[in-house]
């Protein structure tokens, strides 16, 4: 304020000594026409209005020049802050949309976007640049970093938005970020900030950033640290070192996934297991339920064939005594009739011995008449054969011999039975 | 000089080319001349003499190797005995080699085939042609012509086997020709069942006929016919690995293209899908999944009544008989499952140990016991329930295994309601049914059809059946030939029922 009373009354000062000066030319330059104006002698014409409108004009233009230039009403653009500042008063005003009243000379504004601005640390991005961070060990390091932010205008107000400088970066963003990660990356080794705690790192100095840009009103949205630039023989040990851990970790996590792989395995094998006992189980009790079934029907079945056997036993005796007694009546029958037969063939035996007798007798009477017959008539006999022949013999030629029949041959028998008959009758005479 | 030199050039151009028609000649020689063994028990001599000593008995179907010729007879050389020796000439056919003897193979192989006993003579040549037909012509019809008669062949050898032989030397000719037909790579299978031991060949050339698309529809109709015989498939399986095979077979049947077939092989197709459909549903319903099993026995039903018995050889009445007793058994699986309401009506319900109770209730009786209840171990066809008109008797379709359904029977008697079970016969259980036929008016007697097909028998009757006892009062063997059937048979009986078919 003291600031501003000062320039102010300078000014006025400066203002004051204009005025005199302008009056004092008029006794100054009176000398210098007087001796001038002998030397010519011009017709006498009024410039006074020529002036005058030469003057008019000139303020015009002037007037028009200085609202051109410096416009009293100034628009604001979306998505900006205008912090406009009475040059007399100091007071400060911040506008966040429409126009703004700024009469030139009396006030000032600043503008300032909401936006979200970007700014890249070129001057540490790399190890042989400019300003590189510092590790634990000394060594320089380039970080490829950058920083995301913006005004945060709910925090901003009057009072604070006058102490905002015009160039943020310059004068918040960067101070602070330097103010940051040189601490931060001075207190961890290479190896730290290049793979094993690179994450933590970059957390710490998001954080430390961001508190101190809150202190100026400015929120902080992101802090991405890029590539980071180790000295390159550094960077060759490293990056061999790093791929010994990269290999033993490697070797960790298959070991890991091996494990988990067993574990799967063990896992699948016992649900497998336990699939296939259920299913065996099932199928057991299946079968066993089948072979049950198979039994009940076979139970079912057997009393029928019982009744079926004791039925055919039934049958059987019914037909076993059904022969027996058959059997009985026929051996009976048998008996009767063999009985019968017996006594039939008796008779019968006893009537052919009847018969013999009666035809033995009737023989004996026929022979005896036949004996007497031929001893009274002899040729009868060659009678009888020549009868007897007749149908056989047609022509028979012979010898008469001994008595002169052909037939004594044959009838030697009859001879003899005569012979016999008669000794039979001469022994029956004798009888 | 010049003269010279040219005839010498060109008796050195003659040389060379007498060579190589000597060496190419050479080359288009056969490798070995190979000869089959046409007949039985051919005895192996020692020298080319009718007196010579026995070096073994070759068999029908075997191949030798011809190493010489003299006179009548031919030196040859067994390799599987690693043996040579003498054989008469006209003892042996001699096969050719190359595309050229394909023809004339297969004109032989035609013939052969066709003759009983000489199943192994047909498969050599049926070998020697499939080493003589190109590539090309083994995946077309010739090549299913091969295929086709390998598997018959082989099917009629099992035959052969399984029926076993009267006398010695029948036996032990046909132990030899079961050998020369595992030399030619076709394998049998021995399926135990009941005291004997069935043979069956393994099938490989039914399955890969089947995987031929120039295969006729009738050869399809054979191989699959002959993969999926029911009398060859394992007894002693599981019923969920016999729940497969089933499927297996059902899908087999199914790609037969019937289109194209025979009536008589439609209908023997039909037949065994219906044997093989009833199956299935059986186990289905086993498992508890009723409505696969009512899909099941609708296709077995649908293949039984496609069937034609016009156009069924005599060979093939027996199968169907079979399969008509297998489909009849499963045949309320396809009905809708709830029982016509009555004035008593049988609910099931499944015990924790598989068996399934069939309870007979009253349902005017609110929270009642129930009036019986009996268990079993099969599967009780709720759908099949009927009480008859006076209410003191009901008849329940109870299925305790694969094709066996029995007949259960509550009846009211002074000490309350009983269950009896009638069984298809008085046999072993096999294949059949008893079912309930109608009800004579007046409770006391009930109309039974029984049908089975167990311990080589066959029986099929028709009773009136006393319902205190189930025992018969008349039987006949038609239906018509007893008056009660003609004048009380349950209608949806006559309707379903495969009995009367």
């Amino acid at each position: 304020m003291l600031l501003r009373l000062k320039s102010l009354t300078r000014s006025v000062r400066i203002a004051l000594a204009r005025l005199v000066r302008r009056a004092a030319p008029g006794a100054a330059s009176g000398d210098d026409a007087s001796a001038v104006r002998p030397l010519r002698a011009m017709p006498s014409v009024s410039l006074r209005p020529i002036l005058l409108t030469l003057g008019v004009t000139a303020a015009a233009l002037g007037a028009g020049y200085v609202i051109v230039k410096h416009p009293p009403v100034q628009q604001l653009a979306p998505g900006h802050l205008a912090l406009r500042t009475n040059q007399l008063t100091g007071d400060t005003t911040v506008w966040r949309s429409g126009p703004v009243w700024a009469l030139p000379g009396l006030y000032q504004v600043t503008r300032y976007p909401l936006q979200d601005q970007t700014w890249h640390a070129a001057s540490m991005a790399s190890a042989d640049g400019p300003s590189p961070a510092q590790s634990v060990e000394g060594l320089s390091i380039g970080l490829d970093l950058s920083v995301r932010y913006a005004i945060d205008p709910a925090r901003l107000t009057a009072a604070k938005a006058a102490s905002l400088p015009e160039r943020l970066v310059t004068q918040i963003v960067e101070p602070a970020v330097q103010a940051t990660v040189y601490k931060i990356i001075a207190r961890h080794t290479v190896r730290e900030i290049f793979s094993s705690q690179r994450a933590q790192i970059e957390q710490e100095i998001e954080g430390q950033i961001r508190t101190k840009l809150a202190a100026d009103g400015l929120l902080l949205r992101s802090i991405h640290i890029g590539k980071i630039d180790l000295p390159e023989d550094y960077r060759r040990g490293m990056e061999v070192l790093l791929t010994e851990g990269l290999s033993a970790e490697k070797m960790r996590y298959t070991l890991e996934l091996r494990e988990k792989q067993v574990k799967e395995s063990e896992l699948t094998a016992s649900a497998e297991k336990a699939r296939r006992e259920i299913a065996a189980e099932a199928a057991g009790r299946e079968q066993v339920i089948a072979a049950k079934a198979q039994e009940e029907a076979m139970k079912h079945v057997l009393p029928f064939k019982q009744r079926q056997i004791e039925q055919r036993k039934l049958e059987a005796e019914a037909n076993r005594v059904s022969r027996v007694q058959q059997a009985e009546g026929e051996a009976q029958a048998r008996r009767i009739e063999a009985a019968g037969e017996a006594e039939a063939r008796q008779k019968l035996a006893d009537a052919e011995a009847y018969r013999l007798t009666r035809v033995g007798k009737a023989n004996a009477e026929q022979m005896a008449a036949e004996g007497a017959l031929i001893t009274k008539h002899p040729l009868l006999i060659q009678k009888t054969m020549a009868d007897r022949l007749s149908d056989k013999v047609q022509v028979i030629i012979a010898s008469p011999s001994q008595g002169g029949f052909i037939g004594n041959n044959l009838l030697g028998s009859v001879a003899r039975a005569q012979t016999a008959s008669t000794e039979v009758d001469t022994d029956n005479t004798e009888q | 000089m010049k003269q010279l030199g040219n005839v010498l050039l060109a008796a050195a151009v003659v040389a060379v080319l007498a060579a190589v028609f000597s060496v190419s000649a050479r080359a288009a020689e056969p490798v070995a001349a190979v000869a089959l063994v046409t007949r039985d028990a051919v005895t192996l001599r020692a020298a080319p003499r009718d007196s010579a000593a026995a070096q073994t008995v070759l068999w029908r179907g075997e191949v030798v190797e011809i190493r010489a010729e003299r006179g009548d007879f031919v030196q040859v050389w067994d390799h599987q005995r690693e043996r040579g020796g003498y054989v008469k000439r006209s003892q042996l056919l001699g096969v050719g080699s190359g595309e050229q003897a394909a023809p004339e193979l297969l004109a032989l192989l035609g013939f052969v085939s066709e003759q009983p006993g000489s199943e192994t003579l047909g498969l050599a040549l049926a070998a020697a042609a499939i080493q003589a037909l190109p590539g090309a012509a083994l995946q077309g019809p010739d090549g299913a012509r091969v295929l086709d008669a390998i598997g018959r062949q082989a099917e009629r050898l099992a035959e052969r086997a399984s029926q076993g032989a009267q006398r010695s030397q029948d036996r032990a000719m046909l132990t030899a020709h079961l050998d020369v037909a595992r030399r030619h790579g076709v394998t049998f299978q021995s399926i135990e069942d009941g005291e004997r031991v069935r043979l069956c060949y393994e099938g490989d050339a039914h399955r890969r006929l089947l995987a031929m698309p120039a295969a006729s529809a009738e050869q399809q109709a054979r191989a699959a016919l002959a993969l999926t015989r029911s009398d060859c498939q394992n007894p002693q399986a599981r019923p969920g690995e016999r729940e497969a095979a089933d499927q297996a077979r059902a899908a087999l049947l199914d790609r037969v293209p019937t289109t194209t077939l025979a009536a008589h092989w439609r209908a023997r197709l039909a037949t065994r899908q219906a044997s093989v459909w009833s199956g299935l549903a059986f186990a289905r319903a086993q498992r508890g999944d009723a409505t696969a099993a009512r899909s099941a026995a609708e296709r077995a039903l649908q293949a039984i009544a496609r069937v034609d018995r016009a156009e069924l050889a005599d060979d093939d009445l027996t199968r169907h008989t079979e399969a008509a007793l297998r489909a009849n058994a499963v045949r309320w699986a396809a009905g809708s499952g709830v029982a016509p309401a009555a004035a008593l009506s049988i609910t099931t319900r499944k015990l924790d140990d598989g068996q399934t109770c069939a309870s007979l209730i009253d349902p005017r009786q609110k929270a009642a016991q129930p009036l019986a209840e009996r268990c079993s171990w099969g599967v009780v066809w709720a759908a099949s329930a009927s009480v008859n008109r006076e209410g003191n008797a009901a008849a329940l379709a109870v299925q305790p295994i694969d094709g066996w359904r029995e007949l259960w029977v509550f009846r009211k008697t002074a000490q309350g309601w009983t269950v009896q079970v009638l069984p298809p016969a008085a046999l072993n259980p096999g294949l059949g049914y008893a079912e309930l036929a109608g009800w004579v008016p007046g409770g006391r007697q009930m109309l039974v059809a029984r049908e089975a097909m167990a311990e080589g028998r066959t029986v099929r009757r028709f009773e009136v059946v006393e319902l205190n006892t189930l025992t018969p009062q008349r039987t006949a063997f038609e239906p018509d030939a007893l008056g009660p059937f003609a004048r009380w048979p349950d209608a949806a009986w006559k309707r379903d029922s495969l009995a009367l078919r």
